[in-house]
């Protein structure tokens, strides 16, 4: 079988097959299971960490510590948990070396558009609020993160962050709350 | 024979209603004490002096400590076990500690019928964190003073005000590391312990009160509390 | 800004963020195919096979608990709003915000739809833990119970025919206490939430 036709089989295989094809040592199964998460992954670290280099790394070594404790995964779960929570793990140690050891965050990105008047105000709004994310605690940008870019329910934050489903929905609350206030002393200096 | 059948009901009925008016009239530590001994502990010497300390204090919750014990009696867990519950209330009496936290957390502990040797964990973790945030209070230049007597700084708070803040302080760091959170957050620990203490100005709180605590402890000071809690 | 505009706002900046930075993802597979190499993981057939075997209990679990928790919010909506709207006869009309009473105490409203349940009270540190009954007295399951509270913060749950539910949809927030969960309600002050 050539590489290429070898990706497309895997391309129509399921998530379970692939992972079991992956156990068995076949890599490229794994390098179909990337392709598919690696978006996902990289937003959350983004978000977790806010800086680009950092997310890079820790992505890569998401997937390649995944895949040397697969036969850890347990498949009453659903494997993309699984993936955050080794992510989301890693996140909170680069975030804790990185107290030591700091970096520079990430710039807000201002972009123009079609419609300069309301992608304008609208890029304004995306700067401020991702500047207020980095502004925000771990503890509540995180359960935000997984909430807003991964679009998880509360249950799964819960168990990606190895916190209570009642502490995920209040501090989901507050860290909104809490990042409307930062935006608006953003805004408003005074 | 069959009147004393008869009048039987009556005697028992006229027995309980004088031992329930008994009850009514009874001191709080004589219902301390009464509650003492249907655990009963090995001595109630200790107990029933920290618990008169522990009148002598502004807005203690007499009525709560003596159920907290009266429910502890109906356990069928072992004498030990109970006192252990039992020593952490104790043991803040005397150090002139707010227990409605511990109090509280003990019933629902009961309440939910949780075993006892759980709960007496609970609270003694809660009995430290009291503990430490007085201490950290104190280190911050934040005292109490007893009602009366004259204010000799602005922040020396009046014993009832200084007590709210420890046990909402110490309450927000308990839930906290109850609802598994980590020591190490001390930021989501501080916005915690921010979002109690300004929800409950004006209800409870001075806000007076609650600006001079936010303005004088950090991250780092909260850390340190956790940690000694969980160690 | 209303409050969904700042989940808009969340949700596109994040994935805007995300994927203006994304470049550096690119052969992401392939680089890490060739790094793992000959590092392989162990299969356990025996563990593989208990868990393909396995049912998904806790999905289902986690799921239902989910649909029951909507179904009460939605619920609730329906009342209150019948309620506003005067589409009930059931008097008086359910008031969720707590309401002043005579002695400076606010009247504070326990409201729990429990279609078949018998009884039902709430359990807090308002009570010292000992239950004070909800009342459903025109059967339509929704059970109400106004208890005056000082100003201060209250953890509570529902007892539910015997068993505790600390998720009151209605809460402000919610505690770990023991493993399980109680509801808070703040009642008077504050400028937090």
């Amino acid at each position: 079988m050539t590489e290429e036709a070898a990706g497309n089989v895997y391309r129509v295989q399921d998530e379970v097959s692939l992972l079991r094809a992956s156990l068995t040592g076949e890599t490229e199964a794994w390098g179909e299971i990337i392709s598919r998460y690696k978006d996902a992954v990289f937003g959350l670290c983004l978000g977790f960490l806010r800086n680009r280099a950092d997310a890079e790394d820790i992505t890569h070594d998401a997937f390649i510590r995944a895949y040397v404790n697969l036969r850890r995964y347990n498949l009453e779960k659903r494997f993309s948990t699984w993936l955050f929570t080794i992510a989301a793990n890693l996140c909170r140690n680069r975030l804790r070396y990185r107290r030591n050891h700091p970096v520079a965050e990430l710039p807000p990105q201002i972009r123009g558009g079609t419609d300069p008047a309301t992608i304008v105000a609208r890029d304004d709004r995306h700067a401020d609020v991702r500047e207020a994310l980095t502004k925000l605690p771990y503890g509540y940008r995180a359960p935000l993160v997984l909430r807003f870019y991964n679009d998880l329910p509360y249950r799964e934050i819960a168990d990606i962050l190895s916190i209570p489903e009642g502490t995920v929905k209040t501090r989901i609350h507050r860290g909104k709350a809490m990042l409307k206030e930062l935006m608006e002393e953003e805004r408003d200096p005074s | 024979m069959i009147r004393a059948a008869r009048a039987q009901p009556l005697v028992t009925i006229a027995f309980l209603l004088v031992l329930g008016l008994f009850a009514v009239a009874q001191t709080p530590q004589a219902r301390f004490e009464q509650a003492l001994r249907a655990i009963p502990v090995t001595d109630t010497a200790r107990p029933l002096a920290a618990f008169a300390l522990g009148l002598s204090q502004p807005d203690f919750p007499a009525a709560e400590v003596i159920q907290l014990a009266e429910r502890l009696a109906a356990t069928s867990y072992s004498i030990p076990e109970k006192e252990a519950v039992l020593l952490s209330v104790v043991v803040a009496m005397e150090e002139g500690l707010p227990v409605d936290g511990l109090v509280t957390k003990g019933l629902e502990g009961l309440a939910r019928g949780i075993p006892v040797p759980q709960i007496a964990r609970s609270l003694h973790q809660r009995l430290i964190l009291l503990a430490e945030t007085r201490d950290l209070l104190y280190a911050k230049g934040i005292f109490s003073v007893a009602p009366g007597s004259p204010q000799s700084v602005p922040t020396a708070l009046p014993t009832p005000r200084f007590n709210l803040l420890i046990t909402h302080i110490s309450d927000t760091i308990a839930d906290y590391l109850e609802g598994g959170g980590s020591p190490f957050e001390g930021q989501t620990l501080l916005q915690e312990v921010r979002f109690r203490l300004t929800t409950l100005q004006g209800a409870t709180l001075k806000v007076e009160d609650v600006e001079l605590v936010l303005k004088r402890i950090g991250p780092a000071d909260l850390t340190r509390i956790a940690l000694a809690a969980v160690s | 800004m209303s409050p969904n505009s700042i989940d808009d706002i969340l949700r596109d900046a994040l994935r805007q963020e995300a994927a203006e930075t994304a470049g550096g993802l690119a052969r992401l597979e392939e680089r890490i195919v060739v790094e793992l190499g000959e590092r392989r993981p162990r299969l356990r057939v025996s563990d593989w096979l208990r868990q393909l075997l396995a049912p998904t209990r806790g999905g289902r679990i986690g799921q239902l608990s989910v649909v029951g928790a909507t179904a009460t919010i939605c619920l609730l909506l329906g009342v209150f709003i019948a309620n506003q709207a005067g589409l009930t006869n059931t008097s008086p009309g359910i008031r969720l915000t707590p309401t002043l009473a005579e002695d400076g105490n606010q009247e504070v409203l326990f409201v729990l739809p429990a279609l078949d349940a018998s009884d039902v009270s709430v359990v807090g540190n308002f009570n010292s833990w000992e239950p004070t009954a909800l009342e459903d007295d025109d059967n339509d399951g929704i059970w109400t119970a106004s208890i005056p509270l000082s100003p201060g913060r209250y953890e509570y749950a529902f007892v539910i025919d015997g068993r505790w539910w600390g998720q009151d949809p209605l809460a402000d927030e919610y505690v770990q206490s023991f493993g399980e969960y109680s509801s808070v309600r703040y009642v008077g002050g504050g400028d937090g939430a």
